[in-house]
């Protein structure tokens, strides 16, 4: 036998990897009203919950026993797959153990660092050049109606325009080189940071991390502008770009 | 090789058999061996505006079940030699159609012809995708209005992915706008979208622009392809269509809004 482990022999290698991932901060521990929110966001952006991955953050959540079993049978009953529990006391980690899930301690707390979207920095524009981040993806001409986009692991650059009865979505940021008169959705595992921007705004939804705005709820004189959109304070908020 | 265009829209209504009796009828005028094929089956139409309803005997379904050879299916226009069509069943089930049917049909077609015009049904259901699967070239007939604009945009995503040249990654069926029923003072109105708008949304090539017309109506009631009427607006438009697709530069006509002046209404020129 040899102590020589040559590649064609080796069953698997670890590799270190940074995954986006959602994260379902819980609010409430009453898996009824979780089923409640989850059913009404299904039927807003379906293609948000495709057996998307979820970490279930129960940081915010001041509860020694929770009804793990029944939340993650919710979720999955909403094409949502909790992967692991994020923070709680010690009998919600044995329970995530026991029903296979993973535990993660909780996060740091760091001061959201959310940038002002009323008064973008004037450098603005110049980061909004057609690079995407790795992972993302381009595509040139006309988005029609019925077609999808999706860049699962980054940015989205549309080079022309998104037509009505169409949809692109993005991991990361979406970027429309046109008209944006479909539906966006950015930040669709959850990135809050995540924004969209487009030359001429007649959008039918535009969601940030699962929050959205429908064309009625857009103040009329921002369509037909180049506009950002961006989260700020769970809200979405669209400034003007010019 | 015979080229294969396919008159699409996704929405009724909106001028294909018109238009496809319309453009073939051109083509033929213009020395071109062009057969007209209609693959609305169940409500065929296109006998009825090329005027040979009554010369039916065999129609595409027979022709792919066996039933009859090409051409025994095959009809003769009366009015123009190169012009030939191939009708659509009444009574067959639309499942009849197959795509190696409609393979072999093309396939002897292009062996004799310079065009073959397939006259698509409406929707985006299988009908419609088995009359585009095999086109190179596709006329997208579009009018003036949002639902009809927002349908054409959905078949043009539709040729971009379902159609043979997208699945074998060939060059991409070539696109041609073609805006039917166009009445200029109800665009100026803001009754309907106006040809800019148009445009901008679809952002494919505009190879045409056809009035609302009279002559239509009369045409089709006729039996006779409206590019026979060389004096009426629409006639003359189809042509100006068929001269584009053929490669020629022609100006566009009848898209603005002109008040009619006295001395046209006394001498009944202008739009009829
Ligand atoms: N330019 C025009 N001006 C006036 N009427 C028109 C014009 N073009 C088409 N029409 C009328 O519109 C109606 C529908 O036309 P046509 O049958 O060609 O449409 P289609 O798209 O083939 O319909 P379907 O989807 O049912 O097959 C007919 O009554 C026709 O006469
Ligand atoms: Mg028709």
């Amino acid at each position: 036998m040899s102590l020589n482990v040559d590649r064609a022999s080796t069953a698997f290698t670890f590799k270190g990897g940074m995954l986006p991932m959602t994260v379902m901060e819980l609010t409430s521990a009453d898996p009824e009203r979780i089923r409640e929110q989850l059913a009404g966001k299904l039927s807003q952006s379906p293609a948000f919950f495709q057996h998307t991955p979820v970490v279930l953050s129960v940081e915010k959540l001041d509860e020694p026993h929770l009804a793990l079993e029944r939340i993650c049978a919710v979720c999955r009953a909403h094409k949502l797959l909790p992967v692991a529990v994020r923070g709680g006391s010690d009998p919600v980690k044995q329970s995530a153990w026991a029903l296979g899930l993973g535990w993660f301690p909780p996060q740091e707390i760091k001061p959201r660092n959310l940038e002002s979207v009323a008064t973008p920095a004037p450098e603005a524009a110049a980061d909004n050049e057609p690079v995407p981040a790795s992972g993302g993806r381009i595509h040139r001409g006309t988005v029609r109606s019925g077609q999808q986009l999706t860049a699962p692991d980054g940015d989205l650059v549309v080079i022309g325009a998104v037509n009505a009865g169409a949809e692109v979505l993005a991991a990361g940021n979406v970027h429309v080189y046109g008209a944006l008169r479909g539906r966006a959705l950015a930040g669709i595992h959850g990135d809050a940071q995540a924004g969209i921007f487009c030359r001429e705004l007649h959008a039918e939804l535009l969601s940030v991390a699962g929050n959205y705005k429908r064309l009625e709820d857009i103040d009329p004189r921002l369509l037909g502008s180049a506009v950002q959109v961006r989260l700020s304070d769970d809200q979405l908020a669209i400034a003007s770009l010019a | 090789m015979a080229k294969i265009i396919v008159v699409t829209s996704g929405k009724g209504g909106v001028g294909k058999t018109t238009s496809a009796a319309a453009i073939a009828t051109g083509l033929a005028l213009r020395g071109n061996k062009t057969v007209v094929i209609d693959f609305d089956v169940g409500l065929r139409n296109l006998d009825l505006i090329m005027g040979c309803e009554r010369r039916v005997v065999y129609d595409l379904v027979n022709v792919i079940q066996g039933e009859a050879g090409l051409n025994q299916a095959l009809i003769r226009d009366k009015r123009v030699d190169n012009l030939h069509i191939l009708p659509a069943s009444q009574t067959r089930d639309k499942d009849a159609l197959t795509n190696e049917g409609v393979e072999k049909v093309l396939d002897s077609l292009s062996e004799d012809f310079d065009y073959i015009l397939c006259d698509s049904p409406a929707g985006i259901e299988r009908g419609a995708q088995l009359a585009m699967y095999f086109a190179d070239e596709a006329v997208v007939v579009t009018n003036p209005e949002v639902s009809s604009v927002r349908d054409s945009d959905r078949i043009l995503g539709l040729l971009a992915s379902k159609t043979r040249r997208a699945e074998r990654s060939q060059d991409p069926i070539k696109e041609h706008l073609l805006i039917t029923r166009y009445n200029p003072a109800r665009v100026d109105h803001g009754d309907m979208l106006n040809l800019e708008d148009i445009r901008e949304i679809l952002a494919i090539n505009l190879i045409g622009l056809i009035p609302e017309s009279e002559a239509v109506l009369r045409a089709s009631n006729q039996g006779i392809p409206v590019t026979h009427d060389a004096n009426s607006d629409a006639g003359q438009a189809y042509t100006d269509t068929v001269s584009r697709l053929l490669g020629e530069e022609v100006p566009l006509r009848f898209h603005e809004y002109q008040k009619k002046s006295l001395l046209s209404r006394v001498f009944g020129g202008g739009r009829r």
